[in-house]
């Protein structure tokens, strides 16, 4: 039988993601502080990652270059798709298509 | 407006300008009034607003932190009047966390308008007047009172509201409360109030759109024989034919006994019908089910 260990979802450095994502730390620095993705900081002022956020950033960065959307309207963006997503869910749940 | 602003973007009080900044725009993005329709997310959305504009200047974030809400009161020079001995030149009164900063207070700041801080916020880059966004809240109704309409007091975020509903409204419709939404700047009117109305689950009343179905128990001998016997409604008890012959899950309808509608076609009532058994049965009952059962050559698992 397979064991399944539980585990900490693994959270990500500044580095970590800026050399994932192929994008500058200071750029990831600033995306953060405008909210677009979800870190944390540490007692020593480190932000740590959750694990998708360079699948939010390449996100991000399509909307950006498809839409021609500044960062803060992103954040919106991003914002309501999330909420849209969910509506959608409810709605799916509620009326089975027959 | 919050006197404690760390409280209001949710940070701790050494928070950096990156974490302080993080916390703003998650927080405007949540509360702006167009995104956020709930009457108290305009007011969340300036409290948060006046938070940032205060400790995200470094200076004003310092006031703060050493005067406490009434920072905006006292004077620039306070420190160097401290130090000639004159503190505030005895005009300058300072309460820390006591809430309602603004009053009473003599200083050369008076009279400053939390209003003007942020009449800004809503101008858009053309600076005219722009109106308030509308809002919208759930008004959950039972049964009855949709049904009946009628005067309603209703209390939102510290508004009070007197609404009228018309008779008959259905789960999912809008009253319109005009002019009672956000407010406009620069002179500009306020938006419009929606209220969503939902019906409350009823233990026995469910309703699609305008019409209502209840549940109709009725004996066993009443299904077979038929029998005219009552059924509630909203509007008090009504009397329904069962024809001889129903079975259970027969809907028989009371044309116009539904919800009311102030424009059109009442709905309809639908009774279903539900046959139900006497949990134990007497000697004589007894007897005569089972004669019953002898006797017929019913089977409903055959028809």
């Amino acid at each position: 039988m397979a064991e399944y260990l539980l585990t900490r979802p693994v959270l990500q450095s500044l580095e970590s993601v800026a050399v994932r994502s192929g994008l500058h730390p200071d750029l990831v620095r600033r995306l953060a502080a405008l909210g677009l993705l979800d870190c944390t900081t540490d007692k020593n002022g480190r932000l740590w990652f959750a694990p998708s956020t360079v699948h939010t950033l390449a996100w991000v960065q399509r909307l950006r270059a498809g839409l021609n959307l500044n960062y803060a309207a992103i954040g919106l963006v991003l914002d309501l798709l999330d909420r849209i997503d969910m509506l959608e869910a409810q709605v799916r749940s509620r009326r089975p298509w027959t | 407006m919050a006197t404690d602003f760390y409280a209001a973007l949710g940070v701790a009080r050494d928070a950096s300008q990156d974490e302080i900044q993080r916390a703003y725009r998650k927080l405007a993005r949540q509360y702006h009034p167009d995104v956020n329709k709930s009457p108290g997310a305009e007011d969340r959305f300036k409290e948060v607003s006046e938070a940032y504009q205060v400790l995200s200047d470094p200076e004003q974030r310092r006031r703060y932190d050493r005067f406490g809400p009434d920072f905006r009161h006292v004077p620039d020079d306070f420190d160097a009047r401290a130090a000639a001995g004159r503190p505030g030149g005895g005009r300058v009164r300072y309460a820390r966390g006591g809430p309602g900063g603004f009053s009473g207070v003599g200083g050369g700041f008076e009279g400053i308008d939390i209003e003007d801080l942020f009449s800004g916020l809503f101008r858009g880059r053309g600076g005219g007047p722009v109106q308030g966004a509308d809002q919208e809240a759930v008004l959950e109704l039972p049964v009855e009172e949709a049904y009946r309409g009628g005067r309603r007091h209703l209390t939102l975020d510290g508004h009070e509201f007197d609404v009228a509903i018309p008779p008959g409204v259905t789960d999912g419709q809008r009253i319109r409360l005009a002019r009672q939404g956000g407010h406009g700047s620069a002179g500009a009117p306020p938006g419009d109030l929606y209220l969503v109305v939902r019906i409350r689950p009823h233990p026995r009343y469910r309703l699609d759109g305008r019409d209502i179905t209840v549940d109709l128990p009725v004996a066993p001998w009443e299904a077979a024989l038929g029998a005219t016997v009552p059924v509630a409604t909203p509007s008090g008890d009504v009397k329904v034919r069962v024809p001889p012959g129903t079975s259970s899950g027969r809907r028989l309808r009371l044309r116009g006994e539904g919800m009311p509608n102030p424009n059109g076609k009442r709905g309809d009532l639908y009774a279903e019908v539900r046959i139900m058994v006497p949990k134990k049965l007497g000697k004589r009952e007894r007897e005569l089910f089972e004669e019953l059962a002898a006797v017929s050559d019913f089977d409903p698992r055959r028809t």
